[in-house]
């Protein structure tokens, strides 16, 4: 109870540090798939590379004090642009076309939530469903896949291959951390975008567009979707409708357990990975328990239930003096 | 404390009222009495603790120790429906109104009047209109307001005499003013004075809560000065002069004891 | 002068602009559409279609009147469908319908206490209780579906809770009729309405006169939880099986009819007729869209467009309503 663990306790991550340990420890006792295997670890990793990716957008737009449900939808809508367009436009071409579907998704949701001035909720919710529709009306629920010369394209390979036996997506994801993370806490951009979640009418009297702040927010949020999309299909080019069904609630479960409040203007990046990491090793510990499939999605409801809870008791203790 | 029972009890009385926000002491031991018919104005800085005190008397918070009277009875549970219960009414500059609901609604939330049909609470609609449209005319809203508009087309001024009629209305026997006239128009200032000397004239308890000292000297039969969470100053009004009691703001504590000595108390 | 009144009308009835929508929509539906969409048939359809949403919507709008908002509201349906036809053989119509309610109310319960009592986002948390008791209920059902055997389809009862006609309308319209009157009278007429609208429009003031501001809330979503499982006993006793994915985008759905309806997302503003115009259009929409052979894809996709479009314009309706006295 010294001032020291208050303030490692004031992290907004604290909580998703103490969850990944408590992770650890119990998968070792209790071991269903080779938890410290390579494989198990290196295929979980993958998985959390992805989610990851999502969980980082979703983190900056929980900051700004906004939400985006869209972003499953907008992952599975950039991949099958990726896949269909690739016939058409090549690899460069494809990917350049998908990631500007991407940002003009959120660039389009952003919009309507600055100019129209309705909730994020709304406007993402019925994004969600848009994208969503959009990918049924274009495939006609057929799969797609890309053909073989396609997939050992450089550029393919940058994103898909591995790197010392490490897949390209974990690569990519640490160096957004970094790169993102500097963004928030290092730079000017970051800064504001912080003030404009923490108290907007302050941001907005020292003059801070917030307006611009929140759509680069929305338009960076739908471009990580679309790039987690590149990183599986690229890894593994294959589609189909479902393509990142619900994986908005993984998202925002990741941000949740990762410590962002909703409150905006406070939040981490590392820890949406962290919570990403949580609940893609349950998953996979789950499905090696011969678990019902159905009973992940209810375990990522209780875990999301848990977390928010958490997440408010530890924001009140912390808070609080000594 | 034995005198004060002899005596016939004051209305509200606070015995040394102790509240902490964790680490911060809102209140330090403050003890302070108020009887019917007075006009009081409570004043002192921000963060002077007068909201906070105010804030235990109409129930939103409890105290660390210390004990509150009603009429003679020792308050044992701090709850806002309690304080409405025995009659006081606290009116708060931005709180108070829903601005979704029309004047008569927002007349009687809380305790709406009902007929009962088949066992079913109906609301006693012609009741609540009655009642709020006496009070539309009588506290100088425009004439063209009806009980069924909606609260949200009201001026501020208006939304403040609604909130004293509503005051007035349910027969309270102490109106709090929490800062009435910020954001006021000085016509709609001046109105929303009058209606609290009227109040007062009726046998009403009036707290009024004010940085302005110059504004509340006017009105006020007694002042009450807080600076950091204490009470500094309590005085009738002829013993000390406006500007006096500015310079005992001014200088927080510090001239106290010169205050005091000024004051035969 | 004319201008005023109109004003004052939209002001005081958020209604209006769905009502609009509605008589354009049915008036080009029935004039585009080769008299596939208006017969008594189809009308008929669309009339089952929307009480099942409709009292769907009617709960959630509740809630969204306290300023809160429940996305559970989809898989509580599912769940009351479940209960209902996993039960409506061996104890009868009347308890499986009550058994059904019953699980909607302790979802509901279990919504309101979490948010009053730990001040969580009602957005993620009904969201995450949305996981929850969908994976329950495809859980309950093992991807397999809950039927009633067609014997036991013809009972009075049975037919009484959506599983057969009254006046050439499946028994769930006139359900819808029935929730919708006792729904207007309780928010327009009683002090529970006035203080559920309160506590929307502010919770502050409304705490400041009394009101137990957690109480109310938390009635609003057991409200709510029971009639999303009252509509999918309808839904249940009318298609006489269900799955486990049964319910999946009825939340959206939901939601869109209240903002459709003119619900302010944000609290205190309800309008009971509203949304059950707005889970009308809904329904005509995709009706018109089935009719027209138009995959029904489409309407997923529409459905997104249509309520970001109606929440912008509801808001420009309010602007302009509100803008001069």
């Amino acid at each position: 109870m010294t001032l020291s663990t208050r303030i490692f306790a004031r992290r907004p991550d604290f909580g998703a540090i103490i969850g990944v340990a408590l992770l650890f420890v119990v998968f070792s006792l209790i071991d269903f798939s080779g938890w410290w295997s390579g494989r198990t670890l290196g295929n979980i990793l993958q998985f959390t590379a992805i989610l990851g990716c999502i969980a980082i957008g979703q983190a900056i737009v929980i900051m700004v004090k906004e939400i985006d449900l869209s972003v499953g939808s907008v992952y599975g809508l950039t991949g099958i642009a990726y896949i269909t367009l690739e016939a058409d436009l090549g690899i460069p071409g494809a990917m350049l076309a998908a990631m500007t579907i991407a940002g003009s998704i959120g660039f389009l949701q952003a919009m309507a939530v600055i100019k129209g001035k309705i909730p994020s909720m709304i406007v993402t919710l019925g994004g969600l469903f848009a994208a969503r529709g959009l990918i049924y009306v274009w495939t006609g629920g057929s799969v797609r896949t890309m053909p073989a010369d396609s997939r050992a394209h450089w550029l393919n390979q940058l994103f898909g291959g591995e790197l010392f036996g490490i897949d390209a997506a974990i690569l990519w994801l640490a160096l957004l951390i970094v790169l993102l993370s500097l963004v928030v806490w290092r730079t000017k951009f970051g800064n504001r975008l912080l003030a404009t979640g923490g108290d907007e009418n302050t941001a907005l009297s020292q003059g801070i567009r917030t307006d611009r702040v929140k759509t680069v927010a929305f338009v960076l949020c739908s471009l990580l979707a679309g790039f987690a999309a590149i990183l599986t299909l690229a890894d593994d080019p294959r589609t189909h409708v479902t393509l990142g069904d619900l994986m908005e609630l993984e998202a925002i479960a990741a941000a949740v357990i990762g410590g962002c409040l909703l409150t905006g203007g406070r939040g981490s990046l590392l820890g949406a990975v962290l919570g990403a990491f949580i609940i893609t090793s349950v998953r996979y510990q789950m499905i090696s328990l011969g678990a019902p499939a159905s009973w992940y999605i209810t375990f990522v409801g209780l875990v999301v239930i848990a977390a928010l809870i958490f997440n408010q008791f530890l924001a009140r203790w912390a808070t609080k003096q000594a | 404390m034995s005198v004060a029972a002899i005596k016939k009890s004051p209305l509200i009385e606070v015995r040394n009222l102790n509240l902490h926000f964790g680490a911060f002491h809102a209140l330090k031991n403050v003890s302070v009495s108020f009887e019917a018919g007075q006009l009081i104005g409570l004043v002192g800085d921000n963060g002077a603790g007068k909201t906070t005190l105010i804030k235990v008397l109409s129930g939103i918070h409890k105290p660390n120790s210390g004990e509150v009277y009603f009429d003679g009875e020792k308050v044992r549970e701090f709850h806002p429906k309690l304080a409405i219960k025995f009659g006081i009414e606290t009116l708060q500059q931005s709180v108070g109104l829903c601005d979704n609901l029309s004047i008569a609604r927002n007349f009687y939330l809380g305790r709406e009047p009902i007929k009962r049909w088949f066992g079913i609470p109906f609301l006693d609609f012609k009741k609540m209109r009655e009642a709020s449209t006496k009070v539309i005319r009588t506290f100088g809203l425009r004439d063209n307001v009806s009980a069924d508009d909606l609260v949200e087309m009201l001026s501020g001024g208006e939304r403040q005499s609604i909130k004293i009629g509503r005051a007035v209305e349910f027969k309270n026997r102490v109106v709090i003013m929490d800062e009435p006239t910020n954001h006021l128009s000085v016509r709609e200032r001046e109105h929303v004075n009058e209606l609290a000397q009227q109040m007062r004239d009726q046998g009403l308890l009036v707290i009024y809560i004010t940085h302005d000292i110059h504004q509340v000297h006017k009105l006020a039969d007694r002042i009450v000065i807080m600076e950091n969470g204490e009470k500094v100053t309590d005085v009738a009004k002829h013993e000390m002069t406006a500007d006096e009691l500015e310079e005992v703001i001014r200088c927080g504590g510090r001239v106290v004891e010169k205050a005091s000595e000024v004051a035969p108390s | 002068m004319m201008g005023l009144s109109i004003r004052q009308l939209v002001r005081q009835h958020s209604e209006i602009g769905i009502i609009l929508i509605a008589i354009l929509l049915v008036m080009f539906f029935s004039t585009t559409s080769f008299d596939r969409w208006a017969t008594a048939y189809n009308l008929a359809s669309i009339a089952q279609i929307t009480a099942t949403l409709g009292l769907l919507a009617l709960g959630a709008s509740l809630v969204m009147g306290t300023g809160e908002i429940d996305i559970s509201v989809g898989s509580t349906f599912g769940i009351g469908a479940l209960v209902y036809l996993g039960t409506v053989a061996t104890i009868g119509p009347l308890p499986a319908m009550l058994l059904a309610a019953a699980a909607g109310a302790a979802i509901g319960l279990f919504n309101g206490f979490i948010v009053t009592r730990f001040g969580v986002s009602s957005l993620l948390l009904t969201l995450s209780t949305l996981l929850v008791f969908r994976g329950v209920a495809v859980a309950l059902t093992d991807g397999f579906s809950f039927s009633v055997p067609y014997g036991e389809r013809s009972g009075f009862l049975y037919q009484l809770f959506g599983g057969g006609d009254f006046l050439g309308v499946n028994t769930g319209f006139w359900w819808l009729i029935l929730g919708l009157a006792v729904l207007m009278v309780f928010l327009y007429a009683t002090p529970g309405g006035s203080r559920l609208l309160a506590v929307g429009g502010s919770a502050e003031s409304a705490r400041s006169r009394g009101i137990r501001v957690t109480r109310v809330k938390v009635r609003a979503f057991i409200i709510c939880g029971v009639l999303a499982a009252l509509a999918g006993t309808l839904e249940g006793g009318k298609l006489g099986f269900a799955d486990g994915g049964m319910g999946r985008l009825m939340e959206l759905q939901a939601i869109a009819a209240c903002v459709l309806g003119g619900c302010a997302l944000l609290g205190g503003r309800v309008s009971l007729v509203g949304v059950v115009v707005g889970a009308f259009v809904l329904s005509a929409i995709q009706s018109y869209l089935v009719v027209n052979g138009v995959r029904p894809q489409w309407f997923m996709l529409l459905l997104g467009v249509i309520v970001v479009a109606a929440a912008i314009s509801d808001r420009h309706l309010r602007d302009w309503a509100l803008r001069s006295r």
